[in-house]
């Protein structure tokens, strides 16, 4: 029903010799928030910033709501929104001043524009204070607002929440809930910090060494069919679980078996039978940073 | 694009140090007018016999010139368009302007223009260098404007601002001379030769011309800060490198030019080129169009290195 809006195709970044970015391809929808994760050094800003037109491509291409950014610069580039990494702004000029300097490089921007978005990034009392001033959760606000001041349809933060206290990364994730909620705008976010991005995003690639590992939608990535239970059992009936043909592995205080929910009543029963007592027994949830280590981690593959 | 000139303008005008370097130009306008006011020579011979002194200088020249070896071709020149235009004056009752008057002082201050142009390199080199200094080059170069306009935009704005800078100067000498020296006996022409005649110029526009053709070499020496700032994305290098050329460059010149005829390919040679009109050519067979020619030659290269490498250039930092 609805085309991509970004949609990069067979991407590769040769700087001098090496190749950063290896043969990437991917589409993002409308309305989603893509996270883009991976261990530092994996590519994650070189590929925002190909996106975004700060580094060149070298070969293969990437569209922006249809428009090539390298033959159709400006009219890709007016469909994104962005804050590349801290955002860096003239601290001498005050915050609405900052937001003028963005609002003349684009066509058609009221003043009307320039306060709504002060008011919903919720600056409007500070907005005329000299950015020098700001904390740095004002900067990552303002930062916020000049990326809006166009009504991009795609946004991009690169590591958006790098150096913001919990509540500073909690406002930011609220921001990008109403903007892709009301605005129907997609946002790609990167980042390393897994939790964030469990948090934040709807569907999530993983990059290491420049080449696309995984892409999946994060409820896949926490939620599988089968999982792990922790039982904690009275360990000295379990040698008569050996003969039993059950695949469970020890730890301290019980044991681990991997199975399907309904299977969980007929394995309580059967320790039961075989005399062990059972205490306790709960899902081990699988977090996103397990699968990003299981990813990322080559060579050692847990699940045969 | 005049709103991306305005933007760069903003961020010049907003920094504290730009009313530095407006205020220190100033205060060398008004130290420079008092110093002469107190210090300067008024010769108090009587004005109705100028008549005379300038009929005695045209003989003495005329009497030089027929001495000259053959060879002086520039200064038996210089000495025929001093006796010409004396003799103007006497044909057309034009009395030479005697001592300091408003007038002279804002000729005088043109020698201030290279200060003006000391000011100008140094926003020159980091109106480029800062954005990255700053990071704030991210966040310009992601707007849908294509690069080479933000690099236009932005070498536009230091022209505007050397003209800014000039103005300022002209503008202040002026103020200044005319309150300290008034305007002198009210004929303002200048007497200008070329060709061969005489012919009368207006003051005011002489003197913008002169301040225009004296900034060819601010300019040149701008225009390769511009382009340090661009390639390098470092403003100290740019600041220095070009401070260092404004003030040695023509001394270095003229040290290589004395020994060595490719000299005349060096920038500095060339950038003075008032030496055509009343001067002597800093190596022999240079001419008006060779210098022109050399400049315009500097000026694409410095060019198109500055937009060259600005516009294909990673941003990583």
């Amino acid at each position: 029903m609805s085309s991509p809006v970004v949609e990069l195709k067979n991407v590769t970044k040769v700087i001098k010799g090496k190749k950063i970015i290896d043969d990437l391809s991917f589409t993002i929808e409308e309305g989603e928030v893509f996270g883009f994760l991976g261990p530092n050094g994996a590519g994650k800003t070189t590929t925002i910033r190909m996106m975004v037109g700060l580094m060149g491509i070298s070969s293969g291409e990437i569209l922006i709501c249809g428009k090539n950014v390298k033959k159709e610069f400006e009219d890709a580039l007016q469909n994104i929104g962005g804050i590349v990494e801290n955002p860096e702004l003239y601290k001498f000029l005050t915050g609405y001043q900052n937001l003028m300097q963005y609002a003349r490089m684009v066509k058609g921007i009221s003043k009307q524009k320039i306060d709504e978005v002060v008011e919903f990034v919720g600056l409007k009392d500070r907005i005329h204070d000299k950015v020098k001033t700001y904390s740095l959760g004002m900067r990552q606000r303002l930062g916020l607002a000049q990326s809006l001041l166009h009504d991009p349809k795609v946004m991009i933060l690169d590591e958006p929440t790098n150096g913001l206290d919990p509540a500073g990364i909690r406002e930011i994730r609220d921001h990008l809930k109403k903007l892709t909620k009301e605005k129907g705008m997609s946002v790609i976010v990167s980042s390393h910090l897994l939790s964030e991005m469990e948090m934040m995003c709807d569907r999530i690639a993983i990059i290491q060494n420049g080449r696309l590992v995984d892409i999946q939608k994060v409820h896949d990535y926490v939620q599988e069919s089968k999982q792990k239970y922790f039982f904690e059992v009275e360990m000295k009936n379990i040698a008569s679980l050996q003969t039993s043909g059950i695949d469970f592995e020890k730890v301290e205080n019980g044991i681990e078996i991997e199975m399907e929910k309904d299977e969980v009543p007929n394995m309580i029963q059967l320790l039961i039978e075989k005399g062990i007592r059972i205490f306790e027994v709960k899902p081990i949830s699988k977090t996103l940073e397990d699968r990003f280590i299981e990813v990322t981690t080559q060579g050692e593959k847990l699940h045969a | 694009m005049h709103k991306l000139i305005m933007n760069e303008w903003i961020k010049i005008f907003k920094r504290p140090g730009t009313f530095v370097m407006i205020g220190l130009l100033i205060l060398s306008v008004l130290a420079t007018g008092v110093l002469t006011k107190m210090y300067g020579n008024h010769p108090k011979t009587d004005h109705t016999q100028w008549e005379q002194q300038v009929s005695q200088e045209i003989k003495q020249d005329q009497k030089q010139i027929s001495e000259l070896p053959p060879t002086a071709v520039n200064v038996k020149k210089n000495l025929e368009r001093k006796a010409a235009v004396n003799q103007y004056r006497l044909d057309h009752k034009i009395p030479p302007v005697n001592g300091t008057t408003g007038w002279t002082f804002i000729n005088d201050s043109s020698g201030l223009i290279s200060f003006a142009g000391l000011f100008t390199i140094i926003i020159a080199a980091g109106i480029v260098a800062s954005e990255f200094g700053w990071g704030t080059v991210k966040l310009l170069l992601i707007r849908p404007i294509k690069r080479y306009k933000i690099l236009f935009s932005k070498y536009m704005t230091v022209i505007l601002f050397d003209l800014f800078m000039l103005a300022v100067l002209f503008v202040s000498a002026a103020v200044l001379g005319f309150a300290l020296f008034g305007t002198g006996d009210g004929n303002n022409v200048h007497l200008a030769y070329s060709n061969g005649t005489v012919v009368e110029q207006n003051m005011l526009l002489y003197l913008i011309k002169t301040y225009l053709l004296t900034s060819i070499d601010v300019i040149m020496i701008t225009t390769m800060a511009f382009m340090i700032s661009a390639v390098f994305r470092n403003s100290s290098l740019a600041v220095g490198l070009s401070i260092f050329l404004l003030l040695m460059g023509g001394t270095v010149t003229s040290l290589i030019a004395s020994r060595y005829d490719w000299a005349k390919y060096i920038l500095f040679a060339n950038t003075d080129l008032t030496q055509y009109f009343d001067g002597v050519p800093l190596v022999e067979g240079m001419t008006a169009g060779f210098s022109i020619v050399m400049l315009l030659i500097y000026f694409f290269v410095f060019q198109l290195l500055a937009f060259g490498i600005f516009t294909k250039r990673d941003v990583a930092a």
